[in-house]
């Protein structure tokens, strides 16, 4: 039933012809072509017809012109060797670890407090020293790949800079089991001494 | 005059006809011939489709700075035939509510109707499965079945989507149908023939396009945008308008039967640019300047068939090229454009050509020396 | 300013805070905002927005008002009532029609009604959600609203409260289409709705009769998350709404806190700050142009403006790490400074995209077919535009005066040059054109700023904790669809107590029914491009 009054309208529609708005020959704002309004119909008919033209061969000059230019896709993966990613680009959260196999993780927990959507879960564990002070150190750092919003905050508040964002971004898995990430390594320590210029808390926002 | 046409076709298919002619009684000779017509047609049909389909998408890349498929094989020349593959083993999704019969018919009226024109086309010497006398007339009746499978795909889809898209396309191909075949019967005119093979003939010297000069270029710039306009394709692709119906009168189909539509409407895109080619580009008859014999013999080296494909090739290009730089219209605009603008003109225009022709005012009226075939 | 309103209602309480803020009671809140509306001098024609507040025993509404004349007037109307389980207050939809859809997210959010408002559904929730959502004892439990595969009918009938002269309140219902129209989803799942955004259409042929605005399919109670989180957490989520203004919009956001918890921002990171609005004004005109063109059906232009829209993210990239989500600005300053060559590459930048825009103009704005797709199509006259508060290019294009960077100046737009665009015509063109000629402002801009950025610190000193002073903050900036508003209110607290972001693409949805009525299918589509939308943005 709809379906026949529908056709039955749009038939309608197309054979009226008062129904069309004849909006090609009014000329718009900004466009810098001849007044058409003041001409005579048939001249106006004629030069509708050659303003249109005119426009389209235009276009389609662009379109030429652009057949003879350079390229722009990038052939990923054949230009990796090439490719360029930008330093501060924020991929994978890392923890950096030296030739000791130390990093500087404190196990404060702050990045775990500041981060948004809980991506980062800080583990820690109380140890006893030589001299028989208890100390937190760090047991896990586990930061999900798959829900970090990369707003950079756990990396701007962490007192000892500890965390940094590398640049590695082909992080695809077929699991998402994968993409929670150990950041400290197996049997790592704090690092001793700290670094030269530690950073404070003054860099927080 | 006769030159040396070492490519030519024409030594190897006679020859066959001869041996079946004189192996096979008449009944059995004309069957088995026309059974590989038929092989040899359904095979450039696929083969024409799949190399359109290739090069649309490469120089349509290259229109917008892209690089286009360049996966499969060099350049991606093998990324069409992994397409069809696709495409024919994908499965055909049984959709409930829709219109059985109506639903799988529609496919084959559009592929079918293509084929038909198809085979009337003349791709070089000798290369015309069928050359009737009113060889226009059948382009352009067997062309416009096309629409039928059109609207009924729409129709039966039993989507609100198929539905607006396949009203418009009716409403677009019965409007543009009008211009076609005035531009073609202003060539008619001037040729004196409906057929298609003696069109070819009568451009030996003078392409019809400058023979019968103006009112002929205007008829051949008509009959690119109508013939545009009825392939469904930008800046006429109302009926399909992606961004609007998402696929337009195919929205439902899947499979095979989407790949029929998408065949289709490569090989019209063809079939269109083919019978622009014959009708007013001299189709598969080499340049040739009369007097000028050692030239026209080089001419003559290039077989017909490259001749058809080149001159085919660069409608094509035209047809692409239009394609990628223009906008949709909307339907008011289009069916404003047909009847206020494509219309009329076209009418003055035959009006105009059988003055001229009557008048001889034509090139070779002028310069029988140049361009007349008869001395 | 005062007199009209106690003239109007005598025991209003009127208090000077960030902006005047007048407090009234349900009953008197209409007469006021009429008074304010129909003044002569000044008439507050312009809702920027309407925000519903739950103050624990109290539920409200507060409306942020505005003269179209003059953006720099503001002024904030409160009412509330005390009934939590049938809340009552009074529409101001005979007024503002921008107030409609506002009025049905607070009914979703908070459960206010509206009497007189002619049609009552909830907005950006289905209309079987249990509890809701915004109110402070809002039960999240998962399995009062459980997640359903099950195909929803969705029912045409909108429930509403009348007042009759004689105060008598009725509630009916009335049909939103006729049982015969002939109905077609444009969305949730489309390609030319800019996002996950249903338009239920009804057709006479190819013409639309009558659009259904449905939203919420990727509402993500931003607003919500945002009560639970510190004030540096809540800066990520405003990358996330205008996901294309993201760098203007957070800009927004702390300047609020800055504002409200009087950091002084260094220059460098103004100048910084500034430079990297307008680049992302670029780019989300760019992306707007492509759009559009796109949804006229040429391919190519789309491609062409992603094309130059690559080489703004590259230098995004490059300063802080971010392409589509900038993530620059923190409270106090910018995260990163800019790289050594960030001066060459934006002066790069600069004379490629001017003639990149030379070419759009060739390839597209004089195109025959495009303008008479563009031309007289979608008209928005400037009434309509003040009373849907379309504000942005596409409010300009309707002859509306409404940058907020000339009317409200911020940051430095009160030092720099540039020129505010607007034209008449209100149609679908006009906004086109505007988009393109802000590209050429926001170059020139540029042009002013990237030499001159000063020396020094990028970051002023911000507390750890940021913990804002009680009180309600606004800030308005201009976003690349329009006036971007944040609002906070702080009860001291690390958190806020409630934050609302003014969404420019609500006001250019909410319009569309209007443009789009008796206009083809095809052009409802191209409308939809030059009104430039994104769905994030309104599913908060």
């Amino acid at each position: 039933m709809l379906k026949f009054h529908f056709i039955r309208k749009i038939f309608f529609i197309l054979l009226d012809t008062n129904n069309f708005k004849i909006t090609q020959n009014i000329p718009p704002s900004g466009f810098r072509g001849a007044d058409i309004n003041n001409m005579n119909p048939f001249i106006k008919y004629i030069s509708g017809i050659f303003t249109a033209v005119k426009s389209l061969l235009g276009g389609m000059l662009v379109t030429w012109r652009e057949l003879w230019r350079k390229k722009v896709t990038m052939q990923y993966p054949e230009n990796r060797d090439t490719l360029v990613i930008s330093d501060r680009w924020r991929s994978e959260l890392t923890m950096p670890h030296d030739e000791n196999n130390e990093h500087a993780c404190t196990a404060c927990g702050i990045c775990m407090i500041n981060c948004p959507n809980g991506t980062i879960n800080v583990i820690s564990k109380t140890i006893e020293t030589e001299d028989g002070k208890k100390k937190k150190i760090l047991d896990k750092h586990i930061w999900d790949y798959g829900m970090c919003t990369f707003c950079n905050l756990c990396v701007i508040t962490c007192p000892s800079d500890a965390i940094i964002f590398n640049n590695d971004f082909e992080g695809a898995m077929f699991d998402r089991s994968k993409l929670v990430h150990q950041l400290n390594k197996p049997g790592s320590k704090l690092r001793e001494k700290k670094p030269l210029t530690p950073k404070g808390e003054q860099k927080a926002p | 005059m006769n030159y040396s046409q070492p490519l030519e076709l024409t030594g190897i298919i006679s020859t066959l006809d001869t041996f079946f002619r004189n192996n096979l009684t008449p009944f059995w000779a004309t069957f088995i011939e026309g059974a590989l017509i038929l092989i040899a047609i359904l095979a450039a049909y696929a083969i024409i489709a799949l190399a359109l389909i290739y090069i649309e998408r490469k120089i349509t890349a290259f229109f917008q700075s892209r690089l286009g498929p360049n996966r499969l094989g060099k350049y991606g020349v093998i990324q069409s035939i992994a397409d069809m593959v696709k495409i024919l083993i994908k499965e055909i999704i049984q959709i409930n509510d829709v219109d059985k019969f109506l639903f799988y018919a529609a496919p084959f009226f559009v592929i079918i109707s293509s084929v038909l024109t198809f085979g009337a086309i003349p791709f070089g010497m000798g290369l015309q499965a069928v050359d009737f006398k009113i060889g226009i007339i059948y382009v352009i009746a067997a062309s416009s079945l096309g629409v039928i499978g059109v609207l009924l795909a729409g129709w039966s889809s039993n989507n609100k989507y198929s539905m607006i898209g396949a009203m418009r396309s009716g409403a677009q191909f019965v409007s543009y149908e009008l211009s076609a075949a005035f531009s073609l019967m202003t060539i008619v005119v001037l040729s004196g023939t409906m057929q298609l093979s003696e069109i070819v003939e009568n451009q030996r010297y003078a392409w019809n396009l400058f023979n019968g000069h103006i009112p002929a270029m205007i008829a051949f710039v008509i009959y690119l945008i109508s013939g545009h306009a009825e392939t469904n394709r930008g800046p006429f692709d109302l009926p399909e308008a992606e961004g609007e119906l998402t696929a337009g009168y195919h929205t439902e189909y899947s499979g095979l039967q989407f790949g029929f539509f998408y065949l289709a409407e490569y090989l019209n895109m063809f079939i269109i640019a083919a019978v622009a080619t014959t009708v007013f580009l001299g189709g598969w008859m080499p340049i040739q300047i009369k007097g000028l014999d050692a030239f026209n013999q080089v001419m003559w080296y290039i077989p017909s068939y490259v001749w058809f494909f080149a001159k085919t090739g660069v409608l094509i290009f035209l047809s692409l090229w239009v394609r990628w730089s223009f906008p949709r219209m909307r339907i008011d605009l289009l069916l404003n454009l047909e009847w206020k603008y494509l219309l009329p003109i076209n009418l003055v225009n035959i009006l105009l050509m059988v003055l001229m022709v009557l008048a001889g005012w034509t090139l070779s009226d002028w310069f029988p020396g140049l361009f007349a075939i008869a001395p | 300013m005062k007199d009209i309103i106690l003239k109007a209602v005598p025991d209003a309480v009127i208090e000077e805070k960030q902006k005047l803020t007048v407090t009234v009671e349900p009953k008197q809140l209409h007469p006021l905002i009429k008074a304010l509306y129909s003044n002569k001098e000044l008439p507050f024609d312009y809702l920027i927005n309407l925000i519903g507040m739950d103050w624990g025993e109290k539920l409200g509404v507060m409306y942020l008002l505005s003269s179209s004349a003059d953006m720099s007037r503001e002024v904030v109307i409160i009412t509330s009532t005390d009934d939590r389980q049938n809340p009552l207050l009074y529409s101001i939809t005979d007024m503002y029609e921008a107030a409609h859809l506002n009025e049905r997210e607070v009914y979703a959010m908070f459960g206010i009604r509206f009497i007189n408002n002619p049609d009552m559904r909830r907005f950006l929730l289905d209309d079987d959600w249990n509890g809701f959502p915004l109110r402070k004892d809002y039960d999240a439990d998962s399995r009062l609203n459980p997640i359903t595969i099950v195909n929803k009918e969705i029912k045409d009938i909108a429930p509403f409260i009348m007042e009759d002269a004689d105060g008598k309140l009725t509630e009916g219902t009335t049909r939103i289409f006729d049982e015969n129209d002939y109905i077609i989803n444009i969305g949730p799942q489309h390609p030319s709705t800019h996002g996950v955004m249903h338009f239920r259409t009804s057709l006479d042929g190819e013409i639309v009769k009558k659009i259904d605005v449905n939203s919420g399919y990727i509402h993500r109670g931003i607003e919500k998350l945002c009560e639970n989180m510190t004030y540096p957490q809540i800066l990520h989520f405003t990358d996330r709404l205008d996901y294309l203004s993201a760098s203007i919009n957070r800009h927004a956001l702390c300047m609020c806190i800055e504002k409200a918890a009087e950091i002084e921002v260094p220059a460098r990171a103004e100048y910084i700050r500034v430079i990297m609005d307008e680049l992302n004004r670029i780019s989300s005109h760019l992306i707007a142009w492509s759009a559009h063109c796109n949804d006229l059906g040429a391919t190519t232009a789309f491609i062409y403006g992603v094309r130059e829209r690559e080489h703004v993210l590259d230098i995004f990239d490059k300063t802080c790490g971010g392409r589509l989500i900038v993530n620059q600005n923190v409270v106090g300053g910018v995260m990163f400074d800019i790289y050594p060559d960030f001066q060459k590459d934006v002066k790069a930048f600069i004379p490629y995209m001017r003639e990149k825009l030379v070419e759009y103009d060739d390839f597209f704005s004089h195109n025959a077919i495009a303008l008479g797709r563009m031309v007289k199509i979608g008209n928005l006259t400037r009434e309509d535009a003040i009373s849907y508060a379309v504000t942005g290019p596409a409010g300009r294009g309707s002859g509306w005066s409404c940058d907020v960077r000339k009317h409200k100046p911020y940051s430095l737009y009160d030092k720099v040059d540039f020129r505010e665009i607007i034209r008449n015509e209100g149609d679908s063109y006009a906004r086109y054109m505007n988009r393109l000629d802000e590209i050429e402002e926001s170059l020139h801009i540029i042009e002013q700023l990237v030499d001159n950025i000063p020396e020094g610190e990028i970051l002023a000193k911000v507390k750890p904790i940021i913990r804002l002073p009680e009180g309600q903050y606004f800030q308005s900036v201009e976003a690349g669809k329009g006036e971007f508003g944040v609002f906070i209110e702080s009860r001291g607290d690390k958190n806020p107590y409630r934050v609302k972001f003014r969404s420019p693409s609500l006001a250019a949805v909410s319009a569309m029914p209007l443009i789009c009525r008796d206009e083809k299918l095809t052009d409802f589509i191209g409308i939809g491009g030059s009104m430039d939308y994104v769905i994030p943005d309104i599913d908060r």
